[in-house]
């Protein structure tokens, strides 16, 4: 077994490798985002048929779904990074967590917002308090209340420590958000698309679906690298690798 | 009970909040005052129908009992991290997570037991019929104890953070949902002569799990948040 991938994880943890590795990869990140992303829109919006019942304004699932995904999933991510900056006390996963907070609230509330849009000419009403959408709105709240935390402490890792501590005791929410719709049978319809078994979904519908769904993956990765550099960044401020940065040095590589 | 043993140390600390609370009665006095004030706005607020007030009664009483006590929670260990005996209850050689759930314990019967006692002036004033008084008292013995655990973990977090009012109410709030649902839901369900063991069954299991985690949550927090 190759030892190169553990030992380079390991590398990964020191903040300057990280800030470097982070540069390399988000402006690729970035740039897939933006091409999967106008391939998915172009599918979706102008190749895909429209929808029997719905007309055309089922198209705002080619935004809504990948986005409530993407709440979801930021979730996910941040909870295990979370659980491994406060288990093992590595700052780029305390980082890494509290950054990725900012992120998740703008998918949540984009997703909150899509299906608002979408509800009032289907549903005939903006809100309602179905499970699913009030266990988002909890989860938009939640990750207010983390992004709050964090910044509430004039320390920062002592802050990205009660923050993580938040992140674990909200997880709670996430499979409710899950598995709202197949638990309480309210007005939001239940899942259509499905890792195991067949989905209900026609294949020219699917594929932009899915392609949104990575390009959303892509710019996740883009944005959280961009603010985690900045954090970093701020938080490692009188170091001397963020001088030789700041002075244009090339300083000694610690890698 | 010998001195120092940590049956000791416990009766103890709970002895010296409520004295330290006795001392202070007007303190206690205040959750109670801003229920009753909250109550008398509703009528003036959305008018005094006694048919529409009966329908609101049980999810009003509710929401103003948890603001209630996310208003006290805020000092419920600032005193004793502002003198420092929060660092001396952290240096015991007692588990920290049974000294906090004393003072979780102590905080309950002096802000929460008042606002119990209360609650059925306030629900009959908002005109609930008397019949679902008994569930009501039931859900409020049930749901305050949950309410205080959940809410010690998030003060425990903000213990080291410059503000923390708002924040609270912030972190809180998404977190007590479940509760207010099976509370109210049992209340509803009496009114309508339904059966309300359910969500008061699911109360109490959630009381449960709470009691026996929360106070190990809230220790490790407080150890976070006070950076030792």
């Amino acid at each position: 077994m190759a030892n190169w991938v553990p030992l380079w994880l390991h590398r990964l943890g020191s903040p300057p490798v990280f800030y470097r590795f982070a540069g390399a990869v988000r402006p690729w990140a970035f740039g897939l985002a933006l091409l999967l992303g106008a391939v998915a829109l172009y599918g979706g919006l102008v190749v895909a048929p429209a929808d029997y019942q719905q007309g055309d304004a089922y198209r705002i699932i080619f935004i809504h779904v990948p986005s409530a995904w993407m709440s979801l999933f930021i979730y996910g991510v941040m909870a295990v990074a979370a659980f491994i900056g406060l288990v093992w006390r590595i700052k780029i996963a305390e980082v890494v967590a509290m950054e990725s907070a900012p992120v998740g609230a703008a998918f949540t509330l984009i997703t909150l917002v899509t299906g608002s849009l979408w509800g009032k000419p289907m549903w005939g009403t903006w809100w309602t308090w179905d499970a699913r959408l009030t266990s988002e709105l909890v989860l938009l709240f939640i990750y207010l209340g983390i992004v709050g935390l964090y910044h509430s402490f004039e320390d920062r890792r002592q802050g990205a420590r009660a923050a993580a501590f938040l992140v674990l005791v909200g997880a709670v929410n996430v499979p409710i958000v899950h598995f709202s719709v197949n638990w309480w049978n309210t007005l939001h319809q239940g899942s259509t698309i499905r890792l195991l078994g067949p989905s209900h979904i026609e294949a020219s519908m699917l594929w932009p679906l899915l392609t949104m769904m990575l390009a959303t993956k892509c710019y996740y990765i883009a944005s959280l690298f961009a603010r985690v550099r900045a954090d970093l960044i701020a938080s490692e401020g009188g170091k001397a690798w963020v001088r030789d940065i700041a002075l244009g040095q090339p300083g000694n590589d610690p890698a | 009970m010998t001195p120092g043993s940590t049956p000791a140390a416990c009766a103890a600390l709970l002895r010296r909040d409520l004295t330290l609370a006795w001392r202070r009665r007007g303190d206690i006095a205040m959750p109670v005052l801003y229920a009753v004030i909250v109550t008398t706005l509703f009528p003036f607020a959305i008018g005094p129908e006694p048919a529409l007030l009966a329908r609101i009664a049980g999810g009003v009483v509710f929401v103003i009992v948890l603001l209630a006590i996310l208003l006290s929670l805020d000092h419920l260990f600032r005193g004793d991290i502002e003198d420092g005996s929060m660092e001396l209850l952290m240096l015991a050689p007692q588990p920290l997570a049974l000294l906090v759930a004393m003072k979780i314990l102590a905080h309950w019967i002096t802000s929460s037991l008042p606002l119990i006692v209360v609650a059925p002036v306030l629900a009959s004033m908002l005109k609930l019929p008397p019949e679902a008084m008994p569930v009501l008292v039931i859900a409020l013995l049930l749901s305050t104890p949950l309410l205080c655990l959940l809410g010690a973990v998030l003060v425990a977090l903000t213990a080291g953070s410059r503000r923390s009012g708002m924040l609270l109410a912030l972190m809180l709030l998404p977190l007590c949902v479940p509760v207010v649902i099976f509370a109210a839901g049992a209340l509803a369900a009496a009114q309508e002569g339904l059966p309300w063991v359910a969500p008061i069954a699911w109360l109490g299991a959630g009381l449960a799990m709470a009691l026996v985690l929360a106070p190990l949550a809230c220790a490790a927090a407080l150890r976070i948040a006070m950076d030792t």
